[in-house]
C-alpha cells in the first residue's frame, strides 16, 4: 500500500489530485471549526459586499458569509456524492454480477432496464423526478442512485462474464460451490478494484449534477447553502459582484479536478497492464 | 468597357458615401421598430384564455375594445372602438360602435354582435375562462342595431369601468373568424384581428412582430413596427438592453438601486408602485396551522422589514393589506405592526410546540420568493420554527396550494403574490369561501367577509366601500393566517426616444399610446 501511494505522490497530477481532494474533505469535515459564521445567518446591511477580513469570500445578497457556506457546501457535495455513489456502486455490483452470472434470460432483462434508465438524458429524468417527489437531498441521492446503478452495472457484468469462464470458477463450480459463494468469493475481489477506480472517477460526476441541479432549484433546499444554489445566486447579482460566482464556482472546478486526477493516477498505479508499460 | 482611374475614384468614393450613409439610414428606419420584452413566453392571444399581462399587452395593439386605458399615469379610460358609451342606469350601458372598422381576413366590419359574442363567451361557464369572474354580473349583451347595443347586467357590477371594460376582458374578437375555428378557440394565430396593428410575424417561443395597421381609425401609432420578444430570464434581458436590442424592459426589484447607480446611456427608469399583492399565508384547516394560536405567532415573528430589505433590496414598502395606497379600500397600517418575539414564544408553548417544530414554506421557484423565504425562516428561527424553502413551478405551485394535487401540507406555510386590477373586487374575491380548492390557499372561511365581498361589489359610495374592503383586511389578519408583505414595484427601464404609456403601477404597457421623445 506504501509503495502506491509513493508511485501515486510521484505522479505529480495524482499528487496535486490527492492535495485537492484531501483540501476539500477536510474543509467539508471541518466545516463547523472553519466558518466563522452559521451558513444561514443573514446580515441585509452588509450584503454583496466583497472579500474582506470578516468575510474572506464576501457575503451574499442577503449578508450572508460567502466562504461559511462553501465550506458548508462543500459538506453536501461530498454526501451526495459519497452516499450516492456507495449506494449505486453496491446496487450495481450486485447487478452486474448476476447479469454476468445468471442465466441468459435474467442479463437480457437487466440491460433491458440499464439501457432503458441510460436512454434518458439525465437532466431530463432529474426534472422528471423533482416534479413528481419536489426538491430535496433525497431526491438528489435518488437521481444519482438510478442514473449510476447501470454505469457500474455494465461493468461488473463484463468483467464477470470474462471470470466466468476462468479455469478457477470452473473448478470451484465443480466442487459444488454454489452461485453465491462463486460471486462473493470469487468474482467479487476480482472485479472490486476497477470498479472502485471508476467509482472516484464517478465522484465529480455527482457534484456536478448535484451543483447542476442546485444551480436550477432543483436540488438542496434553501437556505441550506450548495455549491449550486451559491453559484444560482451568484448569477442573479453577476452585474452587482463577481465573488459569488467565483465563490461557488471555484470548489466544483477544484474537485472535478481533484477527482479525476486522482482516479487517473490510481488507475495507473493499480493497473497492472500500465505498470509494466 | 474600360474604366479610367478617375472613374474608378469617383465611383469608389460614391460607393463609400451611400455606404457611410446606409447606417443612419438604417438607424432611422430602426427608430420605427420598438423592441419590448415579454418576460412570459408568449402562448395565449385569446383573451378568453390570456395568462400573462405581456400578452394583454400583445393584444391591446390587435383587438379593439369598447373603452381602453389612458395610459397616462391615470387609471382613467378613453374610447377606443366606441363612438359613445353611456351608463344607462345602474344595470345598462348602452354603446356604440365607430363605423367602418374592418377585420382582417374579409370578415367583414366589427359588429354589435361581436361585442356580444366576445362578453357572453368569457362569461359562459362552459368556456371555463379564468376571467369569467370580471363577467360575472352579465346577464346578456342586447344587440340593438350592427353598431348599437346594450350591455345589460344582473345586478350593479362596479368594477366593469375599472377593470373589466378597460382591460383584456373587454377586448373584442371576431365572431365569424372564430366560430369557424375548431374548438372555437385559438392561441397565438388570431383567426382575425382589427386594432393598431396587425400581426406581421410570429415566431414561436422567440418573437411576435407587429406592423402599423393603417386602416385603424383612432391615433395612428408612433412606431411602424413593434416586436415583443419572448426573453425570461432578467439579466438575459438587462444584457440584451445594454446591447441595444431591446427597448424596454421590465427589471427584477433588486436591480433598481444598481441601476439607479449607474443609469446606461439615453435611458429612463421609470420605478412604480405596483398593485400587486404579496403576502404570508398559513393553511388554516388541517395541520400545525390549524391552531390559531400558531399563526399567530408567526405572525408575530416574521419581521415583514427585514423581508423586504433582503429579498427586494428595500426598494419596495411595507403592505397593509391587499389594496395598494390610493386605490378604495386601502388600510392605514397592520395590526401588527412589528415582531414581538416573547409573545410569539409564549403563543407556540401554549399551543404545545415551546421547542418549535420544523416546516416548510412552499414558494414559487423564482429568485424573489426564494429570497423572502429563506428570510422569513430566519425570522421564525428565533422561535423555534425551522422552515425549509420548498420551491415549486408556477403551475405546480397552484395545483399544491389548492389541494388538487393531495400535497397542500407542502404549502401549508407560502408566499404568494397576486397581480391585481384597479379595484378592490380583484383582490377581495380570491379569498372567498367559493375559491377554497382553487384560489384560497388558506382555507379561509369567513362568513362575514363573503358577505362583505358580495356588497363590496354593489356599493357605489366610496366612503361605504372603503369601509368594507379595510374590515375585510382586518379580519383576514385577525384570522392569523395571513401576514401581508408589500405591493412591490415594477421598474421598467427604456430608450428617452420615446415616452412610454404605462398604466399607474406600469403593469400594462400600451404600445400603441407610446409617444416619440
Amino acid at each position: 500500500m506504501t509503495g502506491a501511494l509513493r508511485r501515486l505522490l510521484r505522479e505529480p497530477l495524482g499528487a496535486l489530485g490527492l492535495g485537492l481532494v484531501l483540501v476539500i474533505v477536510a474543509s467539508a469535515v471541518f466545516a463547523d471549526a472553519l466558518a466563522a459564521y452559521p451558513p444561514t445567518q443573514l446580515d441585509v446591511r452588509n450584503r454583496l459586499s466583497g472579500p474582506t477580513a470578516q468575510h474572506w469570500f464576501g457575503t451574499d445578497h442577503l449578508g450572508r458569509d460567502t466562504f461559511s457556506r462553501v465550506v458548508h457546501g462543500g459538506r453536501i457535495a461530498l454526501l451526495v456524492s459519497l452516499v450516492s455513489v456507495g449506494l449505486s456502486l453496491a446496487i450495481g455490483l450486485v447487478l452486474g454480477m448476476i447479469a454476468g452470472y445468471g442465466p441468459r434470460w435474467l442479463d437480457n432483462l437487466l440491460m433491458l432496464v440499464f439501457d432503458a434508465v441510460r436512454s434518458f438524458p439525465t437532466i431530463m429524468f432529474a426534472l422528471a423526478v423533482v416534479t413528481l417527489f419536489g426538491p430535496s437531498l433525497e431526491t438528489v441521492i435518488l437521481i444519482v442512485v438510478v442514473t449510476s446503478i447501470p454505469v457500474h452495472g455494465r461493468i461488473v457484468r463484463t468483467q464477470t462474464l470474462s471470470l466466468k469462464a476462468q479455469e478457477f470458477i470452473l473448478a470451484e463450480r465443480a466442487m459444488g460451490a454454489g452461485p453465491v459463494r462463486v460471486l462473493f468469493h470469487h468474482v467479487l475481489p476480482n472485479v472490486i478494484g476497477p470498479v472502485l477506480i471508476l467509482a472516484s472517477m464517478e465522484v465529480p460526476v455527482v457534484i456536478a449534477i448535484e451543483a447542476g441541479l442546485s444551480f436550477l432549484g432543483l436540488g438542496v433546499r434553501p437556505p441550506t447553502p450548495s455549491w449550486g444554489s451559491i453559484l444560482n445566486d451568484g448569477y442573479g447579482f453577476i452585474r452587482d459582484t463577481p465573488w459569488l460566482i467565483l465563490a461557488g464556482g471555484l470548489p466544483v472546478v477544484m474537485t472535478t479536478l481533484g477527482f479525476t486526477f486522482l482516479g487517473e493516477a490510481l488507475r495507473d498505479v493499480f493497473d497492472p497492464r500500465l505498470k509494466r508499460e | 468597357m474600360r474604366t479610367s482611374r478617375r472613374k474608378f475614384m469617383a465611383t469608389t468614393a460614391l460607393g463609400g458615401a451611400l455606404a457611410a450613409a446606409a447606417p443612419r439610414e438604417a438607424a432611422r428606419a430602426q427608430a420605427k421598430t420598438l423592441r419590448v420584452r415579454s418576460y412570459v413566453t408568449l402562448q395565449q392571444l385569446d383573451p378568453l384564455n390570456r395568462l400573462g399581462a405581456p400578452e394583454g399587452d400583445v393584444m391591446d395593439c390587435l383587438y379593439p375594445g369598447l373603452i381602453t386605458t389612458k395610459g397616462d399615469g391615470t387609471w382613467g379610460w378613453s374610447l377606443d372602438a366606441a363612438s359613445a358609451i353611456e351608463q344607462v342606469d345602474t344595470t345598462h350601458i348602452k354603446f356604440e360602435l365607430r363605423k367602418g372598422m374592418g377585420w382582417t381576413g374579409g370578415f367583414g366590419e366589427v359588429t354589435a354582435e361581436d361585442v356580444k359574442y366576445s362578453y357572453e363567451r368569457i362569461a359562459n361557464p362552459d368556456n371555463k375562462s379564468a376571467y369569467r369572474g370580471d363577467w360575472a354580473a352579465l346577464d346578456k349583451v342586447e344587440v340593438t342595431s350592427s353598431h348599437t347595443g346594450v350591455i345589460v347586467l344582473k345586478e350593479p357590477y362596479i368594477p366593469l369601468w375599472t377593470t373589466t371594460l378597460p382591460f383584456n376582458s373587454g377586448s373584442i374578437v371576431c365572431k365569424a373568424a372564430v366560430e369557424k375555428l375548431d374548438g372555437k378557440r385559438f392561441t397565438l394565430e388570431p383567426p382575425a384581428t382589427f386594432g393598431p396593428y396587425k400581426i406581421k410575424q410570429n415566431v414561436a417561443r422567440q418573437r411576435m412582430t407587429m406592423e402599423r395597421n393603417r386602416d385603424w381609425p383612432g391615433p395612428q401609432p408612433a412606431f411602424d413596427e413593434v416586436e415583443f420578444l419572448n426573453i425570461l430570464d432578467a439579466n438575459a434581458a438587462e444584457t440584451a438592453y445594454q446591447a441595444g436590442e431591446i427597448d424596454l424592459t421590465l427589471l427584477p426589484m433588486t436591480a433598481v438601486p444598481r441601476i439607479q447607480k449607474a443609469m446606461p446611456a439615453r435611458s429612463k427608469l421609470v420605478v412604480a408602485p405596483s398593485l400587486a399583492y404579496w403576502w404570508l399565508g398559513m393553511q388554516m384547516e388541517e395541520g400545525l396551522f390549524a391552531d390559531k394560536r400558531v399563526r399567530q405567532a408567526v405572525q408575530l415573528a416574521v419581521d415583514v422589514n427585514a423581508v423586504l430589505e433582503g429579498a427586494f433590496f428595500g426598494v419596495a414598502p411595507r403592505s397593509t393589506g391587499f389594496i395598494a395606497p390610493g386605490m378604495t379600500g386601502h388600510r392605514a397600517a397592520n395590526k401588527i405592526a412589528k415582531p414581538d418575539l416573547a409573545a410569539a414564544r409564549k403563543l407556540l408553548a401554549e399551543a404545545g410546540h415551546p421547542r418549535g417544530f420544523k416546516t416548510e414554506i412552499g414558494v414559487r421557484n423564482s429568485a424573489e420568493f426564494v429570497n423572502a423565504a429563506q428570510v422569513v425562516a430566519a425570522s421564525l428561527a428565533q422561535i423555534g420554527i425551522e422552515a425549509q424553502v420548498q420551491p415549486f413551478d408556477q403551475g405546480v405551485q397552484k395545483a399544491v396550494a389548492s389541494g388538487k394535487a393531495g400535497e397542500w401540507k407542502k404549502m401549508a406555510l407560502h408566499i404568494a403574490r397576486f397581480s391585481m386590477q384597479p379595484d378592490p373586487s380583484w383582490a377581495s374575491v380570491w379569498f372567498t369561501r367559493e375559491q377554497i380548492g382553487e384560489w384560497n390557499w388558506e382555507r379561509f372561511p369567513d362568513a362575514e367577509y363573503n358577505e362583505l365581498h358580495a356588497k363590496g361589489l354593489k356599493e357605489s359610495d366610496p366612503q361605504k366601500r372603503q369601509a368594507m374592503y379595510v374590515r375585510m383586511q382586518d379580519i383576514m389578519e385577525d384570522s392569523g393566517a395571513y401576514v401581508f408583505l408589500t405591493h412591490g414595484v415594477n421598474p421598467i427601464l427604456h430608450r428617452d426616444s420615446f415616452i412610454p404609456a404605462l398604466t399607474p403601477d406600469a403593469n400594462k404597457v400600451l404600445v400603441p399610446k407610446f409617444k416619440l421623445a
